[in-house]
């Protein structure tokens, strides 16, 4: 459960005659992760591709370009084809396709680009239209410059001022001026210095003979009639891919697995009569293994497991099932662990939705957030499908706090506090008999207490994996365990500083910390557990024997660690807050006599919860619970790096396999 | 209640202290978090992959304003 699977590394080596059934069998077994042959010696070279790899390759080029040209990338098959279907129908479909749907794709394209084009001509010549100049008159003169676009303000008066001589066509564009200016060269820098100044943007006018009215009427027809073009090729093509798109995925499926087969010997070693595959493989698999290839091959190809060399390090397999397996994203997200290192996905599986719930821990929400995880879970597939899985734990556990511990629903109590009776309450509603343990806004100390306590049972769990994992090292398997005592003490002390106050304090120091002496004295003001300052220092003095006197500048940070944890307190607390604050300002309104401001307040407030409190509140509290995790957890152990498990595989999904 | 005048100017100070304490390291990690969290999603935008790294970058400045709410609330402790 802490360890990844057992990895046994093996050879497979036999004679070219057997590579095809042998690359088939690995395929079909799914469990062999290879290690890539990358330096070639005399003898032994990068194997090459089986014969079949070329063709297949180029017709999985063109069946791509199919599915771009006839936009089937997104569609998912209605019925599966058998391999036997696709390999007799290939050839075939691949030239009926070519015929039918190169052209009219093409020419859809045309259409469309013509249609733009037209488009373009008339956002151009619009403004220009009531000029009545013809378009050709906008350029080529040799002593006249020409300007034509839109300014924010009519330039008129400002050329006036300036210029001498100038012809200007000025009229009205939603809010602008559309312009058509005539200078003499000489002019020319002058003038676009007023236009600019009026806020000039260019209208690039296209190469067109006639007047702008007549050309964009024109257009206009063009435009119509290429649409419907448009309208009959897209009803074509519509046609081409309900026949074909079926078979086009299916067959582009099968074809990418063929390449994907034939191309394996890229990734092993042969010489001119016989190949040697290296890789791993799982050790409950080992057997199977070995009789498939034996029955495959006829005695052409061997299986040998042999002993690791000491630098090649196994890939991983974390081995879970639901539902603690989407953990594994976490993990993944950050690094592989290494095969010799513990797999912590089981802690983040108890930890992230306790951790969760202690924060938002309110009934409404839960539910809410319970909605949203098995609608993912339903709905969604690949990473948000996992999501899902974790949402609905967390869901769970928020449910189980706001219940028992918290007792509310939407940041509403299930009964009005006693300190403070008018307080809006569900029992207004429905009688729920249940009674808090803790109130969010007024046993702040015991939430705190809570978290610290967490906090120190979660990092020692860390620490205690720091400890096996260097047991190879027996220096820095000491130096976590002096962490561990340091840890050890901090938290003594804050539980003795604590006393009854707390219930969680008195728990402590009732059980665990009995035996020890409870004698306290004072230092530089502050109250000192005499047990804590001893097991302290004993911890400093390890850590200092163990990773040097450099450590003690680190020394504070484990305490810095610990307090970390009380961003769980922190946030129910200000989560708490945030909803009575909101609440006590709507609720009046929305229990008043004006009944349009009851529906406003009530729509405010649904608003409010929905995107401060369960948005923002849970994606603040997911990243919490998620940081102390990678953070305050990860750093005391994990080092990652690991090889991913990948054995050779494919999946298929709109092709059966028939042999 | 009627606290003494003495009694009183101290709980006013101490509810000083604790707001200063809350609403500087707010500041504090506020301006850390800009820093880290501008680069975070730099880094983002190059490697998707870096998002994780970047929450959890992020997230380590909150410390500090956590550490203040923990002597704020032992200063309104005092009272």
């Amino acid at each position: 459960m802490l360890r990844p699977e057992d990895m046994t590394r093996i050879v497979v080596v036999g004679s070219m005659d057997g590579l095809d059934p042998t690359v088939e069998c690995l395929y079909d077994q799914g469990v062999l992760h290879i290690i890539d042959f990358t330096e070639p010696t005399q003898d032994f070279k990068i194997g090459s591709p089986l014969p079949e790899a070329s063709d297949a390759s180029q017709k999985l080029l063109k069946l791509r370009a199919m599915m771009r040209a006839l936009q089937l990338e997104s569609y998912t098959p209605e019925q599966k084809l058998t391999t036997d279907e696709i390999g007799a129908k290939l050839e075939q479909a691949l030239v009926t396709l070519d015929v039918n749907s190169t052209s009219k794709v093409d020419a859809r394209i045309k259409i469309v680009s013509l249609i733009r084009e037209k488009e373009q001509e008339i956002r151009a010549l619009e403004p220009f239209q009531s000029f009545n100049i013809p378009v050709e008159n906008f350029v080529g003169y040799e002593s006249v410059s020409a300007f034509a676009g839109t300014c924010k303000k009519d330039p008129s008066e400002g050329l006036a001022v300036k210029l001498k001589a100038f012809e200007i066509f000025v009229s009205p564009l939603k809010g602008a001026f559309a312009v058509a200016l005539f200078v003499k060269n000489e002019d020319k820098a002058e003038a676009s210095r007023v236009l600019s100044d009026a806020g000039y943007q260019e209208i690039k006018i296209p190469n067109l003979r006639g007047h702008p009215a007549a050309i964009i009427f024109q257009n206009r027809e063009e435009i119509k009639n290429l649409h419907a073009d448009l309208v009959r090729i897209d009803k074509d093509i519509d046609g081409i891919r309900k026949r074909f798109a079926d078979f086009i995925i299916a067959s582009e499926e099968d074809l990418a697995i063929k390449v994907l087969k034939a191309e394996t010997p890229l990734r092993f070693a042969t010489s001119a009569n016989s190949f040697v595959i290296d890789g791993w493989v799982p050790r409950s698999k080992l057997g199977p293994l070995e009789k498939a290839l034996g029955a495959a091959c006829s005695g052409t190809t061997y299986m040998e497991a042999i002993e690791p060399e000491k630098k090649e390090e196994p890939p991983v397999r974390l081995r879970h099932t639901l539902p603690v397996r989407p953990y594994e994203l976490f993990i993944n997200l950050v690094l592989t662990p290494k095969y010799t290192e513990i797999d912590p996905t089981i802690i983040l599986f108890i930890t992230f939705p306790v951790f969760f719930g202690l924060m938002l821990g309110d009934l409404g929400l839960g539910l809410v957030l319970l909605g949203l995880g098995i609608f993912f879970r339903l709905k969604m597939s690949g990473g948000f499908k996992r999501l899902g899985t974790i949402t609905i734990g967390a869901a769970v556990i928020s449910i189980l706090f706001g219940l028992f511990v918290y007792c509310e629903a939407f940041g509403v109590p299930f009964h009005a506090p006693a300190d403070n009776p008018e307080e809006t309450a569900w029992d207004t509603v429905v009688n729920i008999p249940l009674h808090p343990l803790i109130n969010k806004l007024t046993d702040v100390k015991e939430l705190l207490a809570i978290s610290i306590a967490a906090g120190w049972m979660h990092m020692t769990i860390g620490l205690g994996f720091g400890v096996s994992n260097n047991w190879h090292s027996k220096k820095h398997a000491l130096g976590k365990l002096a962490w561990l005592i340091l840890l050890f003490g901090i938290f003594m002390e804050i539980m003795f500083v604590a006393g009854n106050t707390t219930f969680t304090s008195k728990l402590f120091n009732d059980t665990l910390f009995a035996p020890f002496p409870s004698s306290m004295s004072t230092i530089i003001g502050v109250k000192v557990s005499n047990t804590a300052l001893v097991t302290a220092l004993v911890g400093i003095a390890l850590l200092i024997v163990t990773e040097g006197a450099v450590v003690l500048t680190e020394v504070l940070t484990i305490f810095a660690n610990l307090v970390s944890y009380a961003r769980l307190a922190a946030l129910a607390v200000g989560h708490g807050a945030m909803s009575l604050a909101f609440n006590t300002m709507l609720f009046p309104v929305i229990f008043g006599d004006n009944v349009v401001l009851a529906v406003l307040g009530a729509l405010t407030l649904g608003a409010s919860v929905a995107i401060f409190v369960f948005l923002l509140g849970s994606l603040s509290i997911g990243i919490q619970a998620m940081r102390l995790n990678y953070y305050e957890f990860f750093l005391k152990f994990f080092e990652g790096g690991g090889t991913e498990y990948s054995p050779l595989g494919y999946s298929r999904r709109y092709s059966i396999e028939r042999t | 209640m009627v606290l003494q005048e003495a009694t009183a100017v101290g709980a006013g100070l101490a509810l000083i202290g604790a707001g200063l304490a809350m609403g500087l390291s707010g500041l504090g990690t506020g301006i850390a978090q800009s820093q880290t969290g501008a680069a975070a999603v730099g880094a983002t935008a190059e490697d998707p992959k870096m998002f994780i790294r970047g929450i959890v970058l992020m997230a380590i400045p909150e410390t500090v304003v956590i550490l203040g709410f923990v002597v704020a609330f032992l200063l309104l402790g005092t009272i």
